[in-house]
């Protein structure tokens, strides 16, 4: 485990130290300021508003970090040729890639968990209550985000950055989607399009169960019934792709 | 496997009665590493067109000794080293190191290994780096930092230590690649054009690190195209060309006890010597105030030299001249049928 850990530090320290995350945060945190300028618009609904866009804005930019900073990845270590000298190593190649998927989604929550705080306070100081209930939406959404980096490093272990980024944004594109995809294709839709329908949807992860906003934009935190189901099917389906992410780059070969 | 002298199994020996039972059992020390009948194919992408980049190479590295690999480009030199660690698959033959796969943990333990060019991340600093390094030995946080600070101090980086290796020059970067291949003290040492980016006082450290490690105990092959070097380090070297070796063997057994010229050094000889020298087929060279005269065979030396006791010719010197290795290096190449690829 001490492998797979120094190779998560390593991951972590080059995203903080390349400073786009610094600047995603700060950017971020604009947001979050600048939501408060929506709030007259809402009719006296001001906090819902920030909650809602402060919590579907921070996801949006941590999960823009997770497709990014993921997609070059191993990319960037294959061109400059820093990956041989650590494969050459004691290290299984698995472990290089579980540690590779760590670094980034503790860098992405990191983030998330950063703007959720900044959320908090920002609700604090204009409303004068914090709120607790954004608690389970962000648990969930790092959840979420394990998923989208899993699904990210999966692809970056055998394709070029620019495919990685676009298997990685319609993989949480359809995911969210996915149920209505379903529903839509089961109505009088051709056999085919219902069958690719079918496999998308039981292929795909289903991002939809990580959504936990409406929750807590109405202050009702998430139920530990739903937050035990998410964290079951979030680690099937991370172990899922760990298991194929390391399976692939286990046969890869470094000319 | 073209003119192979591999003697590698030349210090097998025969252990005496084994319980006083008049026994004979073989006792042959377990190659540190072994590289039999590989091959490797890799195939274009796009084409599928099969391309051969080493061909049925067998060799066996001895306990302490420093194997050179020598060839000229596309000879199959880093391919065979990515092989044995394990960074590729060989398409046919075996690897062993002690007797593992070049993938078993145990055996990658005690490997240490600098890549050709190397380039490590450069958002971290030498120490980070070497910090990281131990981590994937398994080396408790101090004794990775006490052996990176013996390290740094001995390759001259200790004032760098802290700098970002964004900032390393060429010869700093192949510094820093030696002390991350000797963090773990490796018992075999592989080292991919050592000599590379580095000024001739590096060269001249790379050496005495090599030749220390040598004297702890370790294996070293390494790859090189500076053959001067090369043959003063080297026990014993393979040459490799197109995928194949062309020969395996110590650099003396290669290179011969034989005399390839003698040089006789003579002071002023007159027009009409030098001519009936050159007539007879010798080389004669003026060198400053003196004379070079380069004879091929030994029977004709002894006439030369008659003749100039005769005429009164004062003889500095007689010397022997031995091929080099880079002479027996570009002849093997030749020899071998198509020169450089």
């Amino acid at each position: 485990m001490n492998r797979v850990l120094a190779i998560a530090q390593n991951t972590i320290r080059e995203a903080v130290r390349e400073r786009l995350v610094l600047v995603l945060g700060l950017f971020g945190f604009a947001l979050l300021i600048g939501s408060q300028a929506l709030s007259p618009l809402a009719l006296g609904e001001g906090r819902k508003v920030v909650i809602d866009f402060g919590l579907a804005g921070s996801m949006l930019l941590a999960t823009l970090l997770a497709v990014f900073l993921g997609s070059s990845l191993l990319h960037k270590e294959l061109e400059r040729r820093t990956v041989y000298s650590i494969l050459a190593k004691p290290i299984r190649r698995e472990e290089f890639i579980l540690g590779k998927f760590l670094g980034l989604w503790v860098t992405t929550s990191a983030l998330l968990a950063a703007m959720a705080v900044i959320l908090a306070m920002v609700v604090t100081v204009a409303y004068g209550d914090t709120p607790w209930s954004i608690l389970g939406s962000v648990g969930l959404s790092v959840i979420e985000l394990g998923i989208v980096t899993a699904v990210v490093v999966l692809f970056s272990s055998f394709t070029t950055p620019a495919l990685t980024a676009f298997f990685g944004i319609c993989a949480v594109v359809v995911g969210h989607f996915a149920e209505d995809l379903r529903y839509f294709a089961s109505r009088g839709a051709p056999p085919l399009v219902r069958a690719l329908t079918e496999t998308v949807y039981w292929t795909l992860p289903h991002l939809s169960v990580f959504n936990a906003r409406g929750l807590a934009v109405h202050g009702i935190p998430v139920e530990p019934e739903r937050m035990l189901f998410a964290l079951a099917y979030g680690a099937l389906y991370i172990g899922g792709l760990m298991i194929f992410a390391g399976t692939v780059f286990r046969r890869r070969e470094f000319r | 496997m073209g003119r192979e002298r591999d003697d590698s199994r030349g210090k097998q020996t025969w252990d005496a009665e084994v319980a006083g039972r008049g026994v004979m059992r073989e006792v042959a020390p377990l190659p540190v590493l072994e590289v039999s009948a590989v091959a490797k194919v890799y195939r274009d992408p796009m084409t599928l067109k099969p391309f051969t980049a080493v061909e049925g190479i067998s060799l066996s590295l001895r306990p302490g000794e420093i194997f050179g690999l020598l060839g000229p480009n596309g000879a199959g030199k880093t391919t065979t080293i990515k092989m044995i660690l394990g960074l590729t698959r060989p398409t046919r033959g075996t690897i062993r190191i002690w007797g593992r796969e070049p993938q078993d943990r145990a055996a990658r333990m005690r490997l240490g290994y600098l890549p050709e060019n190397p380039c490590f991340y450069d958002h971290l600093s030498a120490r980070e780096y070497l910090g990281l390094v131990g981590s994937l030995f398994d080396l408790s946080s101090g004794t990775a930092r006490r052996r990176a600070d013996e390290l740094l101090k001995r390759l001259g980086l200790e004032a760098d230590a802290r700098k970002p290796l964004r900032k390393f020059s060429k010869g700093m970067t192949q510094r820093l690649g030696i002390c991350q291949a000797l963090l773990n003290e490796p018992d075999i040492l592989i080292l991919d054009e050592p000599m590379s980016g580095l000024d001739p006082i590096g060269r001249a450290d790379m050496k005495q690190i090599l030749r220390e490690e040598r004297a702890r105990g370790a294996t070293v092959l390494m790859s090189s195209h500076v053959l001067a070097e090369t043959e003063t380090l080297c026990d014993r070297v393979a040459i490799l060309h197109r995928g194949r070796v062309l020969e395996v063997g110590e650099v003396q057994g290669l290179l011969g006890a034989g005399v390839i010229e003698w040089e006789v050094t003579v002071e002023t000889i007159s027009d009409a010597a030098a001519a009936r020298l050159r007539g007879e087929g010798h080389r004669v060279d003026a060198a400053g105030r003196n004379w070079i005269v380069r004879v091929r065979e030994a029977e004709e030396l002894q006439e030369v030299l008659r003749g100039f006791t005769k005429d009164g010719v004062f003889i500095h010197s007689v010397e022997p001249r031995r091929p080099s290795l880079e002479e027996h290096f570009v002849r093997a190449i030749q020899e071998s049928g198509a020169g450089r690829a």
